[in-house]
């Protein structure tokens, strides 16, 4: 099946956002499950411990680690997942949600292999401050060894 | 949203090509009604001007030698015949055998005729067979406006 397992790559951003419709009407084309990843790059949120945070009670533990402000953008982020992934659970798609440190290509690839997705769907803007950029994009493509859906955002982040 | 109703499939004839065929029609069941079939020629030995339309503007392959006339016509029944296999998925379909700069005429195309998405693979005919993703791709993800589904195959 092509797209039975797709990995949506999110940041919360528009850019991210503007794929979701293309994913949610995979379902007719054989989607049944979706994982949300958000990546918690190094320079944004520095070192955190290699772990997949996938759920409210491991973000909360990381409290002992960094500043609570962190913790609860994370919280934040975490719970604006929860309902992108609610709105495909609706349609009958199971979903995933997960957060993990590390550089945008590795950490999407290596979630690709291990977790036998079948596409990943990503949402960039061309020169825009979303963390997808063209730029950026082409490495996780090259990282990747499975078919990428690319969706650019025509408007710049306001 | 249109989202996958009209798509434009990029062809360089490849293996990698010939498996993104399969997402192309996969994306039928998506709402997919329409195929564009591109293919873009670079290496005549004449020169002619970018964008020259190979299947329409037929008085061309007058100033042309043998040897790239075949070529062409092998050219366009290849395209033909994949026509005729996505007809037969009950999709409509139109080629396009265009003359210039590979991306740019595959983006011109795409613009042109309003695609919702291209469909192509990550690398092709290139000598460099580990190349991770070729030049056409990277320039076609860089300068389209729509969607763009990359093709690549597992490393079994
Ligand atoms: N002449 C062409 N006409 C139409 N589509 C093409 C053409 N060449 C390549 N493509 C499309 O682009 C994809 C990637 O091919 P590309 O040419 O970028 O890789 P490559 O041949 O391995 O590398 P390079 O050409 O940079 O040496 C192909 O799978 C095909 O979908
Ligand atoms: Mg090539």
């Amino acid at each position: 099946m092509l797209f039975e397992k797709v990995l949506y790559p999110f940041d919360g951003k528009k850019a991210s956002l503007e794929v979701k419709p293309y994913v949610l009407k995979l379902k007719e084309a054989g989607c049944k499950e979706v994982h949300l990843l958000y990546v918690l790059v190094p320079s944004e949120w520095g070192i955190l411990a290699k772990e997949e945070y996938d759920c409210i009670e491991k973000i909360e533990a990381l409290k002992a680690a960094i500043e609570e402000g962190f913790v609860d953008a994370l919280l934040r982020m975490f719970k604006k997942m929860e309902e992108v992934a609610s709105e495909f659970e609706k349609e009958g798609v199971k979903t995933k949600v997960v957060m993990i440190p590390g550089e945008l290509d590795e950490v999407i690839s290596e979630y690709a292999k291990k977790n036998d997705v079948k596409l990943v769907a990503l949402g960039i803007t061309s020169e825009s401050l979303s963390f997808f950029r063209v730029g950026k994009v082409l490495d996780i493509i090259k990282a990747l060894d499975r078919p990428i859906l690319i969706v650019k955002s025509p408007e710049e982040e306001g | 949203m249109p989202l996958f109703k009209k798509v434009l499939y990029s062809t360089d004839f490849s293996p990698l090509a010939e498996v993104a065929l399969e997402y192309v029609k996969k994306l039928k069941e998506a709402g997919e009604e329409e195929v564009v079939v591109v293919h873009v020629v670079d290496d005549l030995s004449v020169e002619l001007p970018e964008g020259t339309d190979l299947i329409k503007e037929k008085e061309v392959y007058k100033i042309l030698p043998e040897v790239d006339q075949e070529y062409l016509l092998d050219l366009v029944e290849r395209l033909n015949s994949i026509k005729e296999l996505l007809e037969k998925e009950n999709l409509k379909v139109k080629t396009y055998l265009k003359y210039g700069n590979i991306p740019k005429q595959i983006v011109s195309v795409a613009d042109e005729e309003k695609v919702n998405l291209i469909v192509m693979g990550a690398h092709g005919k290139g000598l460099l067979t580990e190349l991770l993703l070729g030049s056409v791709s990277t320039d076609v993800i860089r300068e389209a406006k729509c969607p763009v589904l990359i093709v690549k195959r597992r490393e079994e």
